[in-house]
């Protein structure tokens, strides 16, 4: 009898062991109240993670949540959302490695569609950036194609081929200007495609320095690119295009990173590496577009912002300037934002990479 | 329904070679019918024997025999190391996936793996895919924390955290000079076809030969749930399909030892390896679009002579040459990677025993290693990295019936050559380990045992030179352990006929982790940066229970806990559990067997962890996996039925890698 009981019990705790640290998970699911009036971001998040999210920050209540796309829709955006755009009553997200386009109430946060970019056959074509103009919504797709949505009907009417790995996209005088990057080339394109809308064809092809991705317009006619360069002699360089003149001239004043243009003002941020890796020499310029000259060179402090900048937006009805920072590309960042005089206002916690910051108002 | 004249020679060999001719695998069979053959008298080992080994262990070992490894529901040597205390397996699911061993929370690349006696290598990326060694010819695997308890043994045996041991079949003794072998066939879920013929034969009491090959195909798929939503375990869920990832892949391994007289051998391994797999990836949400692929082809040949004729000096020595070939391919991004690497490895041991309890090696091993890529995106400049590495380790052991004390001071020496840019320093660094084991008690088998290493790995070639993100810079990663154990074994008690239990408790340290640091989403650059401090326990239990004659129960138990907390100043983690490490782990197999019979039952258990930042999103569910398994013995044939996760639980190992839900697996054998 003893020893069957001592045979048991070795069984039973053989058996057990490993079971008497098991726990519920402690979750907690976030109450989000009602989006009235203040930014949404779209985090990035770290490819292969399907970790992009959305984060409502609200003006009058100061408050934040990372959750709200999930909350209102129990599924994740997906892998990468490589941009967003508020156009009407919907805000348009494109979300590049799960090769989606969504599409959500910019009241709701409910996904009215969700479109799977593929080719004809059956390649994820890979959606990267989104214009909008005359109710419909221009996507640059990295299988070197532009695509055509109608914002009513919610449905990819045209696509047109363009150079290789498009990336950014600006509409000027009903033209289309799309930043052909080349990034997956054995040689880095170098050129802006550009397309009448009218026709949805492409009438031509600017050359600009190579690896081109940035690309924002003026209210006189001009467009601003930045191009990244070959990562290796070529370094990131910041070019005007006259539209109709076509002539392009480098600004060799500025080191752009990033940027985007507000009224006559350009905002641009840049940063260095030292030699390990850490990031200094961070910079805020403000160009002016109308006089085509630096305006400040230093219009936040370098080290307002603590780790890295990700992205750059102004609100274009307060002027308050909006950057997101990541500190290490894995881990929930940060947005921060400043008032037109470079001075801070407030912060607030982002998902991982905050890389586009929309401003809506429901009232 | 078989007569036993059925199987006689020759109907055998024909069988044989007709199966080798149609696996169309490489065949060795050339050498094996010019060779003349025979067998070194092996010495087996007896449970009693392997008691002793892990009972006086200074430093912990953890140990399985191949009578064991059959009872684990394993089809590959990561399978086996699950169920080792203190392991993390990261498993990326499917019958190609990766899968590599991270012990007591130092990362992959901190273990050894030693196969036969020398240190298996890959400077490129420096871990070891357990995944792609057939456990179809191992006789024995043990993970030896710190080192091996052996000291006579490669200098490069002693230059890892910890060390997986893995030890092959050698042709046995037999009496008639008769071909003798097995061949097996398995067929499973994921349209698994695996067939595997082993052959030995000795010719004389001198000469024997083994070989043995291994054909596998499969296609990989199986269905998943995914659930959609990260931050709520409600989230939609939907069941999707694992695709491409087939894999087809064949192993060869010859071995040849001749026996000069007892105690004096030398043996010469030959092994091949080619697979050629899909690449599944990570689940993406809504695109479930994948093909990347990659081809394997590794070849390595090494020779191990050695004399142990006189206990006052022995002496053993190793020669390898390794070379392995593969190329990624992803039409998406047009590209396709092609990697070489080749590796030339000398090493001589030396013992000695200058008075009885007292033990003294010098072990000094040479090895050279290269790298070659071919782009077919630009490269610029890659540097075609060389490295000379030679190691020399002083090891001593007093070794006493109640108290054994070890000590050794390895030193490592490295240069470094690169065709263009700069080659990471030269590196010289002594490395220092001491371990010693105590009994308490005279007349019981319980031992206390304490060991401290501090031990480095150097950067691998990727790190130091890979475009944009190597950095020659890099120091190497540091780890200091310390353990304190207590050891308790038995034979005598009743109805037990082998009991054994140990626990140990460690605190680790890793120092200049080698991390990558993003510049931005395409470009990372790897530092030194990262700081990990570790405490933790592991608990083992096996028994056996005699319950008739004939009639055994075993059982097998671990547990780990491990509190693997990330010190990195700065970084965004801290104080958090690093990645992929779950606090608390375990397993546990009870099996029975009875003259022709055998079943049992296993379990494999995870609590949550994370995939990165401690963060709702990131958190990995716990897990349980019941597997359980049946075989029949009738006559020379072999029978096993598996049912792997009988439960058809989903859970992922790394994050957006879904393992397999309930899947079986049928293997017929014929031992001859």
């Amino acid at each position: 009898m003893k020893t069957k009981k001592i045979i048991s019990s070795i069984l039973l705790s053989a058996i057990a062991l490993p079971f008497f640290s098991s726990c519920n998970p402690d979750e907690v699911i976030e109450e989000i109240p009602e989006i009235s009036t203040g930014v949404v971001v779209l985090n990035e998040g770290q490819m292969g993670n399907n970790n992009s999210s959305l984060t409502y920050y609200d003006f009058t209540t100061g408050f934040s949540s990372n959750e709200v796309f999930n909350n209102k829709n129990n599924r994740n955006l997906g892998d990468v959302g490589q941009d967003m755009i508020k156009y009407g009553s919907k805000i348009y997200l494109a979300v590049s490695n799960s090769s989606i386009i969504e599409i959500i109430d910019a009241k709701t946060f409910v996904s009215k569609k969700t479109i799977s970019m593929k080719n004809a056959s059956n390649v994820p074509s890979t959606p990267r950036s989104l214009t909008s103009a005359n109710g419909k919504v221009y996507i640059t797709l990295f299988d070197g194609h532009v695509a055509q949505l109608d914002t009513t009907s919610l449905i990819i009417e045209k696509t047109i081929a363009v150079g290789s790995n498009p990336e950014g996209s600006v509409i000027v005088n009903n033209k289309l200007y799309v930043a052909n990057s080349g990034g997956l080339s054995l040689v880095n394109d170098s050129t802006i495609s550009v397309i009448d809308l009218a026709s949805f064809t492409e009438t031509e092809k600017i050359k600009v320095v190579i690896n081109p991705t940035i690309i924002k317009a003026d209210s006189y006619g001009d467009i601003y690119v930045i191009s990244v360069g070959n990562y290796y002699n070529i370094p990131y360089t910041l070019q005007r295009i006259n539209t109709i003149t076509k002539v392009v001239t480098k600004i060799t004043d500025v080191k752009a990173y990033k940027m985007t243009i507000d009224g006559d003002n350009a905002y641009i941020y840049n940063y260095d590496y030292d030699a390990s890796y850490k990031v200094i020499n961070k910079t805020y310029t403000i160009y002016d577009v109308k006089n085509e000259k630096l305006l400040k060179s230093n219009f936040i402090a370098s080290d307002a912002v603590q780790n890295t900048p990700y992205s750059i937006d102004v609100n274009p009805i307060t002027k308050d300037i909006y950057i997101g920072e990541t500190l290490d590309y894995k881990t929930t960042g940060k947005m921060y934002c400043f008032s037109s005089n470079g001075t801070l206002k407030y912060t607030f916690p982002t998902g991982v990479n905050p890389s586009k910051t929309v401003f809506i108002s429901n009232k | 329904m078989f007569k036993n004249s059925v199987f006689n020679f020759y109907s055998i060999k024909l069988l044989l070679i007709i199966c080798i001719l149609t696996l169309g695998t490489w065949a060795f069979s050339q050498e094996f019918k010019n060779d003349s053959v025979h067998t070194r008298n092996l010495k087996t080992v007896t449970v009693n024997g392997q008691r002793l080994q892990t009972a006086r262990a200074a430093l912990p070992i953890q140990l399985f025999t191949e009578k064991e490894i059959t009872k684990l529901n394993a089809s590959n040597v990561s399978d086996i190391a699950k169920h080792f205390a203190g392991v993390t397996v990261k498993d990326y699911g499917g019958i190609g996936g990766l899968k590599t061993v991270s012990i007591r929370g130092l990362g992959a690349q901190q273990t050894g793996v030693n196969y036969d006696g020398v240190m298996m290598s890959d400077i490129q990326c420096g871990q070891i895919d357990l995944g792609r060694i057939s456990i179809e010819n191992v006789s024995e695997i043990s993970l030896n924390n710190g080192q091996t308890n052996d000291i006579f043994q490669s200098a490069r045996t002693f230059s890892s955290s910890s060390v997986i041991c893995i030890t092959s079949q050698m042709p046995k003794f037999n009496e008639k000079h008769s071909l003798s072998g097995k061949i097996s066939t398995k067929i499973g879920s994921f349209g698994l076809v695996n067939a595997n013929i082993n052959l030995t034969k000795n010719f004389n009491n001198k000469l024997g030969v083994n070989l043995s090959t291994d054909a596998l195909l499969a296609n990989g798929k199986y269905k998943f749930l995914q659930n959609l939503n990260s931050s709520n375990s409600n989230g939609i869920t939907e069941e999707l399909t694992r695709t491409n990832s087939d894999v087809k892949s064949s192993k060869s391994e010859l071995n040849v030892n001749y026996d000069f007289r007892a105690k004096e051998h030398i043996s010469l391994k030959m092994n091949h390896f080619i697979s050629n797999r899909g690449l599944p990836g990570g689940v993406i949400l809504y695109n479930p679009y994948s093909v990347q692929r990659l081809l394997d082809k590794t070849f390595f040949a090494q020779i191990h002579y050695e004399n142990k004729i006189s206990p006052k000096f022995q002496h053993q020595y190793f020669a390898k040459f390794n070379r392995s070939f593969n190329n990624f391919e992803d039409s998406l991004s047009l590209t396709s990677n092609n990697y070489l690497q080749k590796e030339y490895y000398l090493s001589s041991s030396f013992q000695t025993q200058p008075f009885n309890p007292l033990y003294i090696s010098l072990s000094a091993d040479w090895w050279y290693n290269d790298l070659e890529i071919d782009f077919s995106h630009k490269f610029e400049n890659f540097a075609f990295p060389t490295r000379n590495s030679g190691l020399i380790n002083i090891a001593t052991k007093y070794l006493t019936e109640r108290l054994t004390i070890g000590a050794n001071l390895l030193y490592t020496l490295t240069r470094e050559n690169v065709k263009v840019g700069v080659a990471a320093p030269n590196r010289n660094k002594l490395s220092p380990a001491a371990s010693i084991s105590y009994k308490l008690l005279t007349d019981k088998e319980l031992r206390i045992r304490a060991f401290y290493k501090n031990i480095f790995r150097l950067p691998t070639f990727n790190e130091l030179y890979y475009q944009e993100m190597g950095n020659h810079n890099l120091r190497p990663e540091k780890t200091n352990q310390y353990n304190v154990g207590l050891i308790y074994n038995e034979t005598e008690i009743p109805l037990f006929s082998d009991f054994e239990f140990n626990v140990d408790g460690y605190y680790n340290q890793v120092v200049d982790k080698i991390i990558a640091t993003p510049r931005d989403l395409f470009h990372w650059s790897m530092v030194n940066k990262g700081k990990v401090d570790i405490i933790g326990l592991d608990v083992n239990l096996k028994a056996s229970i005699k319950l008739s004659k004939t009639d055994y129960l075993h059982i097998n138990g671990n547990y780990s806990y491990q509190s693997a907390t990330d010190v990195t100043l700065e970084s965004a983690t801290y104080g958090e559990q690093i990645q992929y490490t779950p606090f608390h782990s375990g397993s546990s197999t009870i099996s029975y067997s009875h003259n022709w019979f055998e079943g049992g039952y296993n379990m494999l258990f995870s609590g949550k962890r994370w995939s990165g930042q401690n963060t709702k999103s990131n958190r990995l569910e716990a897990y349980v996996e019941h597997s359980i398994f049946t075989s029949a013995t009738v006559k020379q044939f072999k029978l096993t039925g598996e049912i792997i996760n009988i439960l058809n639980t989903q859970y992922e190992v790394v994050q957006f890698y879904p393992m397999p839900r309930r899947n079986f697996r049928v293997t017929v054998s014929l031992k001859f």
